[in-house]
Protein backbone atom coordinates (compact mmCIF):
# COMPACT_ATOMS: atom_id res chain seq x y z
CA UNK A 1 0.00 0.00 0.00
CA UNK A 2 1.50 3.18 -0.81
CA UNK A 3 1.21 5.60 2.01
CA UNK A 4 -0.21 8.87 1.91
CA UNK A 5 0.37 11.83 4.21
CA UNK A 6 -2.21 14.81 4.07
CA UNK A 7 -2.01 18.20 3.56
CA UNK A 8 -3.08 18.95 6.60
CA UNK A 9 -1.37 21.08 9.06
CA UNK A 10 -2.22 20.84 13.43
CA UNK A 11 -0.76 23.22 15.79
CA UNK A 12 -2.15 24.92 19.08
CA UNK A 13 -2.67 28.52 19.77
CA UNK A 14 -2.96 29.66 23.28
CA UNK A 15 -4.78 32.88 24.06
CA UNK A 16 -7.28 34.12 26.15
CA UNK A 17 -10.75 34.04 25.57
CA UNK A 18 -12.22 37.21 28.42
CA UNK A 19 -9.32 36.71 30.35
CA UNK A 20 -9.27 32.42 30.59
CA UNK A 21 -6.63 31.30 28.41
CA UNK A 22 -7.59 28.40 26.21
CA UNK A 23 -5.56 26.18 24.10
CA UNK A 24 -6.98 25.44 21.36
CA UNK A 25 -5.77 23.46 18.55
CA UNK A 26 -6.73 24.05 14.79
CA UNK A 27 -5.86 22.58 11.50
CA UNK A 28 -5.14 24.35 8.16
CA UNK A 29 -4.84 23.76 4.72
CA UNK A 30 -4.22 25.85 1.97
CA UNK A 31 -3.43 29.51 0.52
CA UNK A 32 -5.28 32.46 -0.43
CA UNK A 33 -8.62 34.18 1.70
CA UNK A 34 -9.10 32.90 4.38
CA UNK A 35 -12.20 30.65 5.72
CA UNK A 36 -12.31 29.86 9.24
CA UNK A 37 -14.22 26.49 9.43
CA UNK A 38 -15.94 25.49 12.83
CA UNK A 39 -17.65 21.72 13.37
CA UNK A 40 -21.12 20.59 14.91
CA UNK A 41 -21.74 20.35 18.55
CA UNK A 42 -20.67 16.87 20.33
CA UNK A 43 -17.57 17.11 17.60
CA UNK A 44 -14.49 18.24 16.07
CA UNK A 45 -12.62 19.90 13.03
CA UNK A 46 -12.29 16.32 11.75
CA UNK A 47 -15.61 16.90 10.29
CA UNK A 48 -13.58 19.07 7.85
CA UNK A 49 -10.77 16.87 7.06
CA UNK A 50 -12.16 15.95 3.28
CA UNK A 51 -12.46 20.12 2.52
CA UNK A 52 -8.87 20.53 3.74
CA UNK A 53 -7.64 17.91 1.67
CA UNK A 54 -9.46 19.16 -1.26
CA UNK A 55 -6.92 20.58 -3.59
CA UNK A 56 -8.81 22.24 -5.79
CA UNK A 57 -10.60 23.85 -3.00
CA UNK A 58 -7.37 24.86 -1.02
CA UNK A 59 -5.82 26.55 -4.27
CA UNK A 60 -7.17 29.57 -3.29
CA UNK A 61 -8.43 29.16 0.09
CA UNK A 62 -6.50 28.70 3.41
CA UNK A 63 -9.23 26.89 5.75
CA UNK A 64 -8.92 26.91 9.23
CA UNK A 65 -10.39 24.91 11.24
CA UNK A 66 -10.15 24.77 14.74
CA UNK A 67 -11.48 22.24 17.87
CA UNK A 68 -13.19 24.66 20.03
CA UNK A 69 -12.65 24.44 23.87
CA UNK A 70 -13.47 21.50 25.42
CA UNK A 71 -13.53 19.56 21.89
CA UNK A 72 -10.97 17.58 20.28
CA UNK A 73 -7.59 17.99 20.77
CA UNK A 74 -8.42 21.32 22.25
CA UNK A 75 -8.16 20.86 26.44
CA UNK A 76 -10.91 22.46 28.52
CA UNK A 77 -9.85 24.93 30.61
CA UNK A 78 -7.99 24.79 34.32
CA UNK A 79 -10.53 24.24 36.64
CA UNK A 80 -12.95 22.02 34.45
CA UNK A 81 -13.50 19.32 36.77
CA UNK A 82 -15.36 21.82 38.72
CA UNK A 83 -17.39 23.24 36.25
CA UNK A 84 -20.59 22.14 34.30
CA UNK A 85 -19.98 23.15 30.76
CA UNK A 86 -22.65 25.26 29.20
CA UNK A 87 -21.51 27.13 25.99
CA UNK A 88 -23.19 30.16 25.75
CA UNK A 89 -23.92 33.00 22.33
CA UNK A 90 -21.94 35.10 24.17
CA UNK A 91 -18.47 32.68 25.31
CA UNK A 92 -18.75 30.75 21.43
CA UNK A 93 -18.75 34.22 19.75
CA UNK A 94 -16.29 35.93 21.99
CA UNK A 95 -14.50 32.54 21.40
CA UNK A 96 -14.20 32.77 17.38
CA UNK A 97 -13.30 37.09 17.49
CA UNK A 98 -10.32 35.70 19.72
CA UNK A 99 -9.63 33.30 17.49
CA UNK A 100 -9.59 35.44 14.71
CA UNK A 101 -7.64 38.28 16.41
CA UNK A 102 -4.67 35.67 17.64
CA UNK A 103 -4.28 34.07 14.12
CA UNK A 104 -4.09 38.16 12.41
CA UNK A 105 -7.43 37.27 10.03
CA UNK A 106 -8.19 40.01 8.25
CA UNK A 107 -12.29 39.51 7.66
CA UNK A 108 -12.52 35.69 6.82
CA UNK A 109 -15.44 34.21 5.37
CA UNK A 110 -16.88 32.10 8.52
CA UNK A 111 -18.00 28.56 7.75
CA UNK A 112 -19.92 26.37 10.50
CA UNK A 113 -22.22 23.91 10.90
CA UNK A 114 -25.06 23.03 13.16
CA UNK A 115 -23.90 25.29 16.31
CA UNK A 116 -21.30 26.60 14.41
CA UNK A 117 -23.72 27.39 11.47
CA UNK A 118 -26.41 29.42 14.63
CA UNK A 119 -23.20 30.77 15.44
CA UNK A 120 -22.21 32.12 12.09
CA UNK A 121 -26.05 33.79 11.81
CA UNK A 122 -25.27 34.94 15.79
CA UNK A 123 -21.53 36.32 13.89
CA UNK A 124 -23.49 37.77 11.13
CA UNK A 125 -26.01 39.54 13.35
CA UNK A 126 -23.57 40.79 15.73
CA UNK A 127 -20.13 41.27 13.75
CA UNK A 128 -20.60 41.36 10.53
CA UNK A 129 -17.99 43.86 9.58
CA UNK A 130 -15.53 41.42 11.16
CA UNK A 131 -15.96 38.86 8.48
CA UNK A 132 -16.40 38.69 4.62
CA UNK A 133 -19.29 36.61 4.42
CA UNK A 134 -20.96 34.07 6.31
CA UNK A 135 -21.80 30.14 5.72
CA UNK A 136 -23.88 28.75 7.49
CA UNK A 137 -24.65 25.34 7.20
CA UNK A 138 -27.72 23.28 8.62
CA UNK A 139 -28.30 26.66 10.24
CA UNK A 140 -31.57 28.44 11.39
CA UNK A 141 -33.08 30.76 13.67
CA UNK A 142 -33.58 28.56 16.26
CA UNK A 143 -34.73 24.47 17.58
CA UNK A 144 -36.29 23.15 20.71
CA UNK A 145 -34.77 20.03 21.81
CA UNK A 146 -36.82 17.01 20.51
CA UNK A 147 -34.78 14.98 23.00
CA UNK A 148 -33.35 15.63 26.60
CA UNK A 149 -30.20 16.79 26.95
CA UNK A 150 -29.52 15.57 29.91
CA UNK A 151 -29.72 12.39 28.78
CA UNK A 152 -25.90 12.70 27.09
CA UNK A 153 -24.29 13.44 30.73
CA UNK A 154 -25.24 10.41 33.10
CA UNK A 155 -23.09 8.28 35.73
CA UNK A 156 -25.03 5.08 34.42
CA UNK A 157 -24.72 5.40 30.65
CA UNK A 158 -22.17 6.38 28.26
CA UNK A 159 -23.32 9.95 26.98
CA UNK A 160 -20.93 9.77 23.93
CA UNK A 161 -22.89 6.63 22.46
CA UNK A 162 -25.80 7.32 22.83
CA UNK A 163 -25.42 10.63 21.40
CA UNK A 164 -23.99 8.97 18.29
CA UNK A 165 -27.19 6.69 18.09
CA UNK A 166 -29.07 9.73 18.54
CA UNK A 167 -27.77 11.99 15.99
CA UNK A 168 -27.65 8.93 13.59
CA UNK A 169 -30.82 10.27 12.63
CA UNK A 170 -29.63 12.87 11.45
CA UNK A 171 -27.46 10.88 8.67
CA UNK A 172 -29.37 10.58 4.83
CA UNK A 173 -29.61 7.16 4.06
CA UNK A 174 -27.24 7.71 0.63
CA UNK A 175 -24.21 8.52 3.20
CA UNK A 176 -21.26 6.02 2.25
CA UNK A 177 -20.79 3.47 4.82
CA UNK A 178 -17.74 4.42 6.61
CA UNK A 179 -18.31 8.26 6.40
CA UNK A 180 -21.46 7.53 8.31
CA UNK A 181 -19.34 5.50 10.88
CA UNK A 182 -16.35 8.05 11.04
CA UNK A 183 -19.29 10.42 11.65
CA UNK A 184 -20.38 8.80 14.24
CA UNK A 185 -16.87 7.95 16.13
CA UNK A 186 -16.51 11.84 16.58
CA UNK A 187 -19.64 11.69 18.87
CA UNK A 188 -18.88 8.47 20.46
CA UNK A 189 -14.98 10.14 21.37
CA UNK A 190 -16.45 13.74 22.59
CA UNK A 191 -15.69 14.26 26.85
CA UNK A 192 -18.28 13.43 29.28
CA UNK A 193 -20.74 16.28 28.91
CA UNK A 194 -19.58 18.18 26.12
CA UNK A 195 -21.98 17.09 23.82
CA UNK A 196 -24.92 18.82 26.70
CA UNK A 197 -23.37 21.71 26.90
CA UNK A 198 -23.61 22.46 23.01
CA UNK A 199 -26.75 21.75 23.44
CA UNK A 200 -28.24 24.15 26.26
CA UNK A 201 -26.70 26.68 23.48
CA UNK A 202 -27.96 24.95 20.76
CA UNK A 203 -31.58 24.58 21.87
CA UNK A 204 -32.16 27.13 25.35
CA UNK A 205 -28.98 29.64 24.95
CA UNK A 206 -29.20 30.59 21.44
CA UNK A 207 -31.95 32.59 19.67
CA UNK A 208 -32.15 34.52 16.89
CA UNK A 209 -36.52 34.99 16.21
CA UNK A 210 -37.22 38.30 15.74
CA UNK A 211 -33.88 39.40 14.81
CA UNK A 212 -32.95 38.14 11.31
CA UNK A 213 -33.92 41.42 9.81
CA UNK A 214 -31.41 42.82 11.33
CA UNK A 215 -28.77 40.88 9.40
CA UNK A 216 -27.52 43.61 7.09
CA UNK A 217 -26.13 41.53 4.04
CA UNK A 218 -24.80 44.16 2.28
CA UNK A 219 -21.62 44.03 5.02
CA UNK A 220 -21.33 40.63 4.43
CA UNK A 221 -23.42 38.22 2.68
CA UNK A 222 -24.89 34.95 4.24
CA UNK A 223 -25.47 32.06 2.66
CA UNK A 224 -27.49 29.09 4.48
CA UNK A 225 -27.15 25.23 3.18
CA UNK A 226 -29.44 22.27 4.70
CA UNK A 227 -29.56 18.81 3.46
CA UNK A 228 -32.69 17.06 2.79
CA UNK A 229 -32.57 14.24 5.82
CA UNK A 230 -31.74 17.13 8.35
CA UNK A 231 -34.17 16.32 11.21
CA UNK A 232 -32.91 18.83 13.67
CA UNK A 233 -32.63 21.88 11.50
CA UNK A 234 -34.83 20.67 8.18
CA UNK A 235 -35.43 22.59 4.88
CA UNK A 236 -38.23 24.07 6.05
CA UNK A 237 -36.67 25.87 8.95
CA UNK A 238 -33.32 26.66 7.21
CA UNK A 239 -36.11 28.21 4.59
CA UNK A 240 -37.88 30.06 7.25
CA UNK A 241 -34.57 31.84 8.34
CA UNK A 242 -33.53 32.15 4.97
CA UNK A 243 -36.66 34.16 4.17
CA UNK A 244 -36.46 36.16 6.85
CA UNK A 245 -33.48 37.88 6.47
CA UNK A 246 -32.99 40.23 3.46
CA UNK A 247 -30.41 39.64 0.95
CA UNK A 248 -29.82 35.57 1.94
CA UNK A 249 -29.30 33.11 -0.20
CA UNK A 250 -30.25 29.35 0.05
CA UNK A 251 -29.21 25.64 -0.97
CA UNK A 252 -31.43 22.47 0.11
CA UNK A 253 -28.98 19.81 -0.81
CA UNK A 254 -30.82 16.49 -1.72
CA UNK A 255 -29.14 12.81 -0.50
CA UNK A 256 -27.56 14.96 2.52
CA UNK A 257 -27.99 15.52 6.21
CA UNK A 258 -26.91 17.58 9.08
CA UNK A 259 -23.52 16.79 8.66
CA UNK A 260 -22.56 17.25 5.42
CA UNK A 261 -18.82 18.00 4.79
CA UNK A 262 -18.54 14.84 7.11
CA UNK A 263 -21.20 12.06 5.90
CA UNK A 264 -20.96 12.48 2.36
CA UNK A 265 -18.13 14.90 1.11
CA UNK A 266 -18.95 13.75 -2.25
CA UNK A 267 -22.10 14.74 -2.32
CA UNK A 268 -21.48 18.08 -0.70
CA UNK A 269 -18.33 19.26 -2.29
CA UNK A 270 -19.88 21.15 -5.52
CA UNK A 271 -22.92 22.71 -3.13
CA UNK A 272 -19.75 23.90 -1.13
CA UNK A 273 -17.58 25.01 -4.13
CA UNK A 274 -20.70 27.25 -4.62
CA UNK A 275 -20.95 28.73 -1.32
CA UNK A 276 -17.30 29.74 -1.57
CA UNK A 277 -17.82 31.25 -5.15
CA UNK A 278 -20.97 33.35 -3.52
CA UNK A 279 -18.55 35.35 -1.10
CA UNK A 280 -16.50 38.04 -1.77
CA UNK B 1 -51.75 -8.93 13.29
CA UNK B 2 -50.79 -9.30 9.59
CA UNK B 3 -49.00 -11.73 8.43
CA UNK B 4 -46.39 -10.04 6.55
CA UNK B 5 -45.41 -7.64 9.13
CA UNK B 6 -44.96 -10.48 11.52
CA UNK B 7 -43.28 -12.46 8.86
CA UNK B 8 -40.76 -9.85 8.31
CA UNK B 9 -40.03 -8.84 12.41
CA UNK B 10 -39.44 -12.97 12.46
CA UNK B 11 -37.15 -12.88 9.99
CA UNK B 12 -35.15 -9.70 11.25
CA UNK B 13 -35.35 -11.53 14.35
CA UNK B 14 -33.65 -14.43 12.64
CA UNK B 15 -31.15 -12.85 10.83
CA UNK B 16 -30.04 -11.18 14.16
CA UNK B 17 -28.85 -14.55 15.08
CA UNK B 18 -26.41 -13.71 12.49
CA UNK B 19 -25.10 -10.54 12.93
CA UNK B 20 -22.29 -10.84 15.52
CA UNK B 21 -21.79 -7.09 16.21
CA UNK B 22 -25.28 -6.42 17.12
CA UNK B 23 -25.26 -9.74 19.55
CA UNK B 24 -22.52 -8.60 21.07
CA UNK B 25 -23.89 -4.96 21.77
CA UNK B 26 -27.43 -6.28 22.63
CA UNK B 27 -25.56 -8.05 25.40
CA UNK B 28 -26.80 -6.20 27.78
CA UNK B 29 -30.88 -5.77 26.30
CA UNK B 30 -33.26 -7.67 28.24
CA UNK B 31 -36.56 -6.03 27.53
CA UNK B 32 -39.75 -6.32 25.81
CA UNK B 33 -40.52 -4.27 22.81
CA UNK B 34 -44.39 -3.29 21.96
CA UNK B 35 -44.01 -2.58 17.84
CA UNK B 36 -47.76 -1.38 17.20
CA UNK B 37 -48.35 -1.10 13.49
CA UNK B 38 -52.11 0.22 12.90
CA UNK B 39 -54.19 -1.31 15.35
CA UNK B 40 -51.68 -4.61 15.29
CA UNK B 41 -49.51 -5.21 18.35
CA UNK B 42 -46.37 -7.42 18.15
CA UNK B 43 -43.97 -8.40 21.35
CA UNK B 44 -40.23 -8.74 20.98
CA UNK B 45 -38.94 -9.91 23.77
CA UNK B 46 -35.13 -9.68 24.10
CA UNK B 47 -32.99 -11.82 26.11
CA UNK B 48 -29.07 -10.69 26.32
CA UNK B 49 -29.68 -9.24 22.62
CA UNK B 50 -31.59 -12.19 21.09
CA UNK B 51 -35.09 -12.20 20.28
CA UNK B 52 -35.85 -14.96 23.04
CA UNK B 53 -39.83 -14.60 22.67
CA UNK B 54 -41.93 -12.93 19.63
CA UNK B 55 -45.94 -12.70 19.99
CA UNK B 56 -48.08 -11.44 17.73
CA UNK B 57 -51.67 -10.18 18.72
CA UNK B 58 -53.29 -7.88 21.13
CA UNK B 59 -52.32 -8.40 24.84
CA UNK B 60 -52.84 -6.33 28.08
CA UNK B 61 -50.57 -8.88 29.98
CA UNK B 62 -47.60 -8.63 27.93
CA UNK B 63 -45.62 -5.57 30.09
CA UNK B 64 -43.67 -4.22 27.31
CA UNK B 65 -40.14 -1.42 28.19
CA UNK B 66 -40.81 0.99 25.09
CA UNK B 67 -42.85 0.91 22.24
CA UNK B 68 -42.82 1.75 18.81
CA UNK B 69 -46.46 2.81 16.90
CA UNK B 70 -46.23 3.73 13.42
CA UNK B 71 -48.54 2.80 10.45
CA UNK B 72 -48.18 -0.13 7.72
CA UNK B 73 -47.22 2.49 4.79
CA UNK B 74 -44.80 4.19 7.28
CA UNK B 75 -42.73 1.34 8.26
CA UNK B 76 -42.75 -0.28 4.64
CA UNK B 77 -41.58 3.08 3.74
CA UNK B 78 -38.92 2.60 6.73
CA UNK B 79 -38.11 -0.87 5.55
CA UNK B 80 -37.27 0.70 1.81
CA UNK B 81 -33.57 0.16 0.43
CA UNK B 82 -33.38 4.62 0.21
CA UNK B 83 -36.02 5.41 1.97
CA UNK B 84 -37.53 8.97 2.11
CA UNK B 85 -36.60 11.79 3.69
CA UNK B 86 -38.15 11.37 7.01
CA UNK B 87 -39.14 7.83 6.66
CA UNK B 88 -35.36 6.88 7.09
CA UNK B 89 -35.41 6.84 10.88
CA UNK B 90 -37.77 5.67 14.03
CA UNK B 91 -37.01 9.45 15.12
CA UNK B 92 -37.77 10.66 11.87
CA UNK B 93 -41.13 8.86 11.94
CA UNK B 94 -41.99 10.56 15.01
CA UNK B 95 -40.92 13.82 13.10
CA UNK B 96 -42.96 13.95 10.78
CA UNK B 97 -46.01 12.59 12.46
CA UNK B 98 -46.27 9.11 11.43
CA UNK B 99 -44.81 7.31 14.50
CA UNK B 100 -44.49 7.52 18.41
CA UNK B 101 -41.97 6.32 21.07
CA UNK B 102 -43.70 5.35 24.40
CA UNK B 103 -42.55 3.90 27.50
CA UNK B 104 -39.28 3.94 29.33
CA UNK B 105 -37.69 6.38 26.78
CA UNK B 106 -34.72 6.71 28.05
CA UNK B 107 -34.38 2.59 27.77
CA UNK B 108 -34.41 2.80 24.96
CA UNK B 109 -32.14 6.12 24.14
CA UNK B 110 -29.57 3.83 26.36
CA UNK B 111 -29.54 0.94 23.66
CA UNK B 112 -30.60 3.33 20.73
CA UNK B 113 -27.79 1.67 18.37
CA UNK B 114 -28.19 -1.77 19.19
CA UNK B 115 -32.17 -0.75 18.84
CA UNK B 116 -32.33 1.18 15.51
CA UNK B 117 -29.54 -1.21 13.99
CA UNK B 118 -31.99 -4.02 14.32
CA UNK B 119 -34.90 -2.11 12.78
CA UNK B 120 -32.34 -1.61 9.99
CA UNK B 121 -31.98 -5.40 9.52
CA UNK B 122 -35.72 -5.56 7.88
CA UNK B 123 -34.34 -2.75 5.18
CA UNK B 124 -34.56 -3.93 1.90
CA UNK B 125 -31.02 -5.25 0.21
CA UNK B 126 -30.00 -3.19 -3.14
CA UNK B 127 -31.01 -4.72 -5.75
CA UNK B 128 -28.54 -5.09 -9.08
Amino acid sequence: MTTTIEQITGRYATLKVNGTPQRIYFEEAGQGRPVLCFHTAGADTRQWRHILNDPELTRHNRFIAPDMPWHGKSLPPEGWHTQEYLLSTQAYMDTVLAFADALQLHRPVFAGCSMGGRIALQLARHHAARFSGFIAIEASDFQPAWYDIDWFHRPDAPGGEMGAALVSANIAPQAPEAERWNTQWMFMQSGPGVFRGDLAFYTRDSSLVGQLGQIDTSVAPVHIMVGAYDLTCTPEDARRTADAIPGATLDVMPGIGHFPMSEDPKRFRPHFEKALNLMP
Amino acid sequence: MTTAIADKLQAMASKLETTPHLLRLGALFSETVLIEIDDHEYYLTFEKGRVAAFNAGASRRTPWRFALRTDKDAIQQFWAFMPAPGFHDIFGLVKIGRGRIEGDILCLVKNLRFFKEFMVLGRQEETI
